[in-house]
């Protein structure tokens, strides 16, 4: 079948393409949301673009569509070069491609129909679910197939993440969505909010988070041509991360009547998150040490240079939003919009797209079809990430703000009108962005033309 | 540490095994079923609309749960684990981009949401909620079913109120304007009928007023004051024509009272959450002068004048 014909990397070049579409048709859907947000009427009364469902719509997409895809296609490349073995099988790694791309497909368009979860990034109805955990189920197989068939016997750290999301995010997966009550996909009362938050959370930081921590890991020592700073700090980096990540999804709903006991575990366990990206940031950070220019000079490493410190503002914000204090403001409002998007997009999503771009040229053997297209996207999204977390930030805050001094809700609406136009002008840079980056990858790999050398 | 596939899946296994036991499974066994105080099963007619509610991702605007520090909708009553006991999945929400619903039931009478949910811009001019017209009528009143069980018992007692009111209104109104007005007039407490608006006329209230009429009034009233904006054809008593008014004995302390307060059983919602004082009277003066044509605005007994006032009056 034409679909699944094997050819060398031909699971990672499909997971790419989909993740490149998926970006196209997730920053679309956002903008849609975005449009609803300043004009709910100016769309018409299009039941399966209301903002209840397109705002789901978007969030998977853009999580599993776009990140996961390009996270996933990275993750089949690095396992088989770094354990010197090709990939255990092409042909089952097509299947995961296509499972997976099927399982957004089936989610947006039940989500388009009313078909819903309803709990952050589980949405998706239950058959779905099925269709996701097949796909992470031989996804996982085939890269423990092929380290089981390795020429090096030494794991490089970015081997352990790979791992260590697959084995959790399927868990998580699982769990999350109690996809023992395919009915509801839920349990009952607040414990029902604890377990979902439990997952997204999860999500987050045990399924997008390793895998691109895995693809820095990767890409910074080979571009700046020196060996990784420490061993230690990996080893430190990588099993803190499990053990305090997962501890920490109640901070979500930390106000909500949840048990104090677990608040604390959720409060301090967000403050001892600088662990696990302290070690890794100085690990990668200190490898680079004067050979930024190197970094620089490589279109992918620049992506994930750019997402490393974006990482280090997820972090340093996260923990800070995690204290009731701080909270007392920033819950509930666009403070959190612009969080969410800079870990997504900006650490993981800028990440994931370096590993495309860095990957790209690796394995079909030319040169990325547009240097230039590939610079340009780097910085339409990188402005148009900055200027969410501005926007965003700003309109949080004076909504928390307002609402602490006794506004109510709808008198804040006429407060945020403004942000939430000039949101919608930065989104245009994104989806710009997004576009460049389909026509760039699908040249790179179809495109008969290999583009200009790169200088 | 020699890292090895066995020890990535089995390490991996067993912190998850561990982490699941303490953040998810002890609290889960531990936390109480036990009913709250308001607590009550739903209605096979409140669980349809529940569904709908989860259906159409209304959560992703709205809370369902009330924080120590909140003001708006349902800050009367702080939330409880046991008002969950009953919730699948959770409906708590993590954003505010419109109020916490956990104790809407019985805020507005049913025509209001009605016409709310066929467009929120009728009766709320400057909202983004989506409109809900396409769910259909009988899809709408299930929802509106469920809106009014939220809150349990407190909605419960909020809808019997609801409930008390909207016959007696809708009887004066089909009295005719007369009667309407009497009936409106006598239930405002004494001393605020006979209290005029304290404060003077002035170009710069008037203007303020208009605002605050075209972001809160406008979708009931009307653009004119005639009750004839687009929420009208949904609600019942219908919005009144201020024009009406005139001649009619209205004070600047019934407007304020009526704006301030609502009228529980009409779709006339109260107003003191959303403006504090010197909106009210602005927006009472900006109708008394603009609509009815009279305003007793600045007139005895008046006390001192507040030292902001232009010195135009005789007490000073
Ligand atoms: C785009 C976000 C958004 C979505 C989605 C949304 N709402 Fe709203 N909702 C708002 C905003 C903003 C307000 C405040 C202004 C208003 O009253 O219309 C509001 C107000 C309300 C109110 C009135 C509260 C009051 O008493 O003042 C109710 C009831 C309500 N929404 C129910 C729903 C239901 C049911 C759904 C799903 C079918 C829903 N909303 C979906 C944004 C939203
Ligand atoms: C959802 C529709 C709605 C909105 C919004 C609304 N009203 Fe009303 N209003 C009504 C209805 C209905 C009545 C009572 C009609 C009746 O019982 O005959 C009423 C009655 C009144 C009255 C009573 C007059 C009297 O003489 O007792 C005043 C004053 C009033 N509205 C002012 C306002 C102002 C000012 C605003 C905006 C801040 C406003 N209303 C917003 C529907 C609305
Ligand atoms: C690939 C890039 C993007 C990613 C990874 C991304 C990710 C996300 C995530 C994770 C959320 C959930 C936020 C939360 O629950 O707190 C979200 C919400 C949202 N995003 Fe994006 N997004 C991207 C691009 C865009 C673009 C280009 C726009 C449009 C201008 C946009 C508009 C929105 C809107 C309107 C919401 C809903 C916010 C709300 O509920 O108030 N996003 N996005
Ligand atoms: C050190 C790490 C981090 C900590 C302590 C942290 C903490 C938090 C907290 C406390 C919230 C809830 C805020 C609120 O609702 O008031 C939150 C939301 C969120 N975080 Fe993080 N964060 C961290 C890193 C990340 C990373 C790396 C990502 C992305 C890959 C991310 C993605 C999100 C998303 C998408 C939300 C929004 C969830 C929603 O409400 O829909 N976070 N984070």
């Amino acid at each position: 079948m034409e679909l699944l014909r094997e050819e060398p990397h031909g699971t990672t070049k499909a997971f790419y393409l989909s993740s490149a579409v998926w970006m196209v048709f997730g920053t679309l859907a956002g903008f849609t949301g975005a449009v609803q947000l300043i004009a709910p009427e100016l769309l018409g009364n299009i039941p399966w673009i209301v903002f209840g469902r397109i705002r789901p719509i978007h969030t998977n997409a853009v999580i599993f569509g776009f990140v996961g895809s390009a996270l996933i296609g990275s993750a089949h490349y690095l396992v088989p070069t770094l354990v010197r073995t090709p990939l255990y099988s092409e042909r089952l790694g097509k299947i995961t491609v296509w499972l997976w791309n099927l399982a957004v497909v089936l989610g947006t368009l039940t989500l388009s129909l009313g078909f819903s979860q309803n709990r952050e990034y589980a949405e998706w109805i239950w058959p779905v679910d099925v269709i996701v955990m097949a796909s992470l189920g031989l996804g996982f197989y085939n890269l423990l197939q092929t380290v089981k068939r390795r020429e090096e016997e030494i794991l490089y750290v970015s081997v352990w993440y790979i791992f260590g999301a697959f084995v959790f995010t399927a868990f998580i997966y699982f769990f999350g969505n109690a996809m023992w009550n395919p009915f509801t996909g839920s349990i009952t009362g607040i414990p029902d909010g604890i377990l979902a938050w439990f997952y997204g959370h999860g999500v987050v930081g045990l399924f997008l988070t390793p895998f691109a921590v895995a693809i820095a890991y990767y890409i910074i020592p080979i571009t700046c041509r020196a060996p990784l700073y420490s061993h230690s700090l990996s080893l430190l980096g990588f099993w803190s991360l499990l053990m305090i990540y997962t501890h920490i999804g109640t901070h979500h709903i930390l106000q909500a009547p949840t048990p104090t006991w677990l608040k604390v575990i959720a409060i301090t366990g967000s403050i001892a998150m600088l662990v696990p990206v302290a070690a890794v940031l100085i690990n990668l950070w200190l490898t680079m040490r004067g050979r930024i220019p190197y970094i620089l000079g490589d279109t992918g490493g620049k992506f994930v240079l750019a997402g490393t410190v974006w990482y280090l503002l997820t972090c340093i914000q996260g923990p800070l939003q995690a204290l009731p204090v701080v909270q007392r403001i920033t819950h509930f409002n666009n403070w959190v919009v612009a969080h969410a998007h800079m870990g997504v997009l900006g650490f993981s999503g800028i990440i994931a797209l370096g590993g495309i771009y860095f990957i790209l040229p690796r394995i079909t053997g030319r040169p990325l079809h547009s240097k230039f297209l590939a610079d340009m996207q780097y910085w339409l999204v990188l402005l148009g990430m900055s200027g969410f977390f501005t926007v965003l930030t700003a309109a949080g805050l004076i909504q928390g703000h307002g609402w602490l001094n006794g506004e109510t809700v709808y008198r804040m609406l006429p407060e945020i009108h403004p942000y939430m136009v000039l949101r919608l002008s930065v989104g245009i840079l994104i989806v710009s962005g997004a576009f460049i980056g389909l026509y760039n990858i699908y040249m790179s790999l179809y495109g008969f033309k290999t583009g200009r050398k790169a200088s | 540490m020699k890292m090895t596939p066995p020890l990535l899946v089995l390490g991996g296994s067993l912190i998850f095994g561990v982490v699941l036991f303490v953040v998810v499974i002890l609290p889960w066994a531990t936390m109480t079923d036990q009913p709250s105080d308001i607590h009550r099963p739903r209605t096979a007619l409140e669980e349809r609309g529940r569904k709908l509610y989860v259906k159409n991702g209304c959560s992703y605007c709205h809370s369902q749960f009330i924080r120590r520090i909140d003001w708006d909708l349902g800050a009367e009553r702080i939330a409880q684990a046991g008002d969950y006991i009953a919730e699948q999945p959770h409906l708590l929400g993590t954003e505010r981009t419109g109020p916490d619903l956990s104790q809407e039931g019985g805020e507005h009478p049913d025509d209001w949401h009605m016409a709310h949910f066929i467009n929120p811009r009728y009766v709320r001019p400057e909202s983004i909620m989506p409109e809900w017209a396409f769910l259909g009528t009988e899809n709408i009143t299930a929802l509106i079913a469920y809106k009014q069980s939220l809150g349990y018992k407190d909605a419960d007692a909020r809808m019997q109120r609801q409930r008390l009111w909207k016959p007696k209104s809708i009887e004066a109104y089909e009295k005719g304007t007369d009667g309407n007005v009497a009936w409106l007039h006598d239930l405002v407490p004494e001393p605020w009928r006979k209290l005029p608006n304290p404060y003077p006329t002035s170009q710069a209230g008037l203007t303020r007023g208009h605002r605050i009429y075209q972001s809160f009034c406008i979708g009931c009233h009307g653009p004119v004051g005639d009750g004839m904006g687009p929420a009208a054809p949904h609600l019942y008593p219908p919005p009144l024509n201020f024009t009406t008014l005139k001649g009619r004995g209205v004070s600047g302390g019934i407007l304020y009272y009526q704006i301030m307060n609502g009228i529980t059983g009409t779709a006339m919602p109260y107003f003191k959450r959303d403006l504090e004082s010197e909106k009210i009277w602005d927006v009472g003066n900006y109708v008394a002068v603009t609509f009815i044509g009279e305003t007793d605005a600045n007139t005895e007994p008046r006390g001192i004048d507040a030292s902001y006032e232009p010195a135009d009056g005789e007490k000073r």
